[in-house]
């Protein structure tokens, strides 16, 4: 799978998807899942980007579950997480009855887990809230064709920081409470702002090439149109440092809406 | 850099197991149940470890073949492939192949959480691949030879691969020769990716604390710990990372020696993806 999908919402930010497996993978074993959904109060959008861990078991249908269900909640802190007893039934019941060997039937005890980073636009405010747990990471990209800020890199904020042993959110709740891994987060939008949010692969290499002074800051924002493009993209990023997994990129870029649209 | 290899289906991993079935292993275990036989402690742990390596690979309704799995038993006088039922005769066989054809599975009842703050009984499938066994001497030499011969093998036909990790359990009593030479023969194997692992997991009837991954010899109770020590093999960053994030005492100097106790994280020293740190080891 190398796709993109692209939305306008509440007419103020473009949206657009990009995905691929690990390579060595099938499209099938994709395992990263992402949502996005215009809101009414406030006038907006969610965005959702999760990642299911390669070392736990039907993670991707986990991690479309939280996806999901950040984009169709209405709340935007830590009491999401108080509210994940749907998405966790569902998952249950999806594996209900199946009848599985005994190392999937066990594996399949321990749970399924994935990383979530959620990310709600207020357009009309010009403000945005995160919400993550594990390595999922937004990055704000401020004065884009000019200086090229980088303003907010969360909840990592250099490539150092990534590593293979996150805490993640389960599909169980009998594990560890999530309480201490819950990372929140607020900042201002300007016209133009690029925001991206990105599975730990990806995320870690952009920060890196950051580091480094090869930033792809105007790359993503101007050129960055196709499927195509992304593959490439990861293509050289794989022979370049990027670490061979699933990567997704959701690229959002917020204009300012028109003085009369706030009115309404 | 060495020990950077992606372990993949494609480019798997290898777990060479040599275990001690000598009539020293029927003693006692100082380290663990009074009465217990070192032979019985080493089959507990032999089975554990197959069983964490199946989990750890199993995905959804499959097993992924991240790895391939050998065991190969050394007593009296001989060292030959201890793997029974239908893998009988077979050196290293594919991990799917392995968590498909145990010897029995065993139903064992475990207390787990209820969900509800209290605790229940379950019922679990506890396969076996290995029951205790005990003859003759410890022709630890031999195994290390053979085993030189199958990593050969191995690096031979994947030279692009994660090298293998050659995993010895015994209580050190070598009869048949210097082990720390045969052990230096056997790391002195390599690819690309850099040079077999040899990892030692003592069991021993001399009592004292356990030792795990220690950097140097100094705290080793006797002459057989301090051989196996120098026969074992400095971790890799990598290992020495993933140990510290699994709480033992690891650092740039540690060796893949444990003594006396449960060496079940060592499986999680290959890395095959990301591992979410809130699932504990069993």
């Amino acid at each position: 799978m190398n796709h993109a999908t692209a939305a306008t919402a509440a007419n103020e930010c473009d949206i657009k998807v990009f995905c691929c497996p690990k390579s060595g993978n099938s499209v099938e074993e994709y395992e990263d899942a992402w949502a996005h959904r215009p809101t009414r109060t406030p006038t907006g959008l969610r965005v959702a980007v999760a990642d299911g861990a390669t070392e736990s078991s039907f993670a991707k249908l986990w991690a479309m579950l939280l996806a999901e269900s950040y984009v169709r909640s209405d709340v935007a802190g830590e009491e999401f997480f108080a509210r994940l007893q749907p998405a966790r039934r569902l998952w249950r019941r999806r594996l209900a009855g199946r009848p599985l060997p005994w190392f999937a039937s066990e594996k399949a005890g321990q749970g399924a887990f994935a990383a979530l980073l959620g990310l709600q636009i207020d357009a009309h405010a010009n403000r945005w809230t995160a919400l993550a747990v594990g390595d999922c990471c937004l990055l704000q990209v401020d004065d884009v064709g000019k200086g090229m800020r980088v303003l907010t890199a969360f909840p990592l904020q250099e490539s150092s920081q990534f590593t293979m042993s996150p805490y993640l959110i389960g599909s169980r709740s009998d594990g560890e409470p999530l309480h201490e891994r819950i990372h929140i987060s607020k900042g201002s939008l300007r016209d133009g702002d690029m925001l991206l949010l990105a599975t730990d692969a990806v995320a870690a290499w952009l920060l890196k090439q950051h580091e480094d002074g090869r930033p792809l800051w105007k790359w993503l924002y101007r050129k960055l149109r196709t499927p195509e493009s992304f593959a490439a993209m990861v293509a050289y990023g794989r022979t370049h440092g990027l670490r061979n997994d699933d990567c997704t990129l959701v690229r959002v870029i917020h204009h300012d809406a028109p003085v009369a649209a706030k009115e309404r | 850099m060495a020990y950077q290899a992606e372990i993949s289906r494609k480019n798997p991993g290898c777990f060479l197991f040599l275990v001690d079935q000598s009539e020293s292993m029927e003693d006692p275990f100082a380290g663990g149940d009074a009465g217990k036989k070192k032979a019985e402690e080493l089959a507990t742990i032999l089975n554990k470890l197959l069983h964490n390596l199946c989990i750890r690979c199993a995905k959804s309704d499959s097993i992924y073949d991240y790895f391939h799995v050998g065991v190969l038993g050394y007593s009296d006088e001989s060292c030959k492939p201890a793997l029974g039922g239908e893998l009988s005769g077979r050196s290293l066989v594919p991990i799917s192949e392995l968590a498909s054809k145990p010897l029995r599975i065993e139903e064992r009842t475990k207390q787990s959480d209820d969900g509800a703050g209290g605790v229940m009984d379950q019922t679990v499938k506890f396969p076996v691949w290995f029951d205790p066994y005990w003859k003759g001497g410890t022709p630890m030499c031999a195994a290390l030879k053979d085993a030189t011969k199958l990593v050969e093998t191995w690096c031979q036909e994947h030279p692009n691969g994660f090298p293998p990790i050659v995993i010895n359990l015994t209580d050190g009593e070598a009869t048949d020769g210097d082990l720390v030479a045969e052990a230096r023969k056997l790391t002195a194997v390599s690819g690309e990716d850099g040079s077999v692992l040899l990892f030692n997991i003592h069991l021993s009837s001399t009592a004292g604390p356990s030792i795990e991954l220690p950097g140097t010899a100094s705290k080793l109770p006797d002459q057989h710990a301090k051989a196996l020590f120098e026969a074992s093999s400095t971790l890799t960053p990598f290992m020495v990372a993933r140990a510290t994030e699994l709480g033992l005492p690891a650092g740039e100097n540690s060796r893949g020696f444990i003594f006396n106790a449960q060496p079940l994280h060592v499986i999680h020293f290959l890395d095959i993806g990301t591992r979410p740190a809130n699932v504990r080891l069993r």
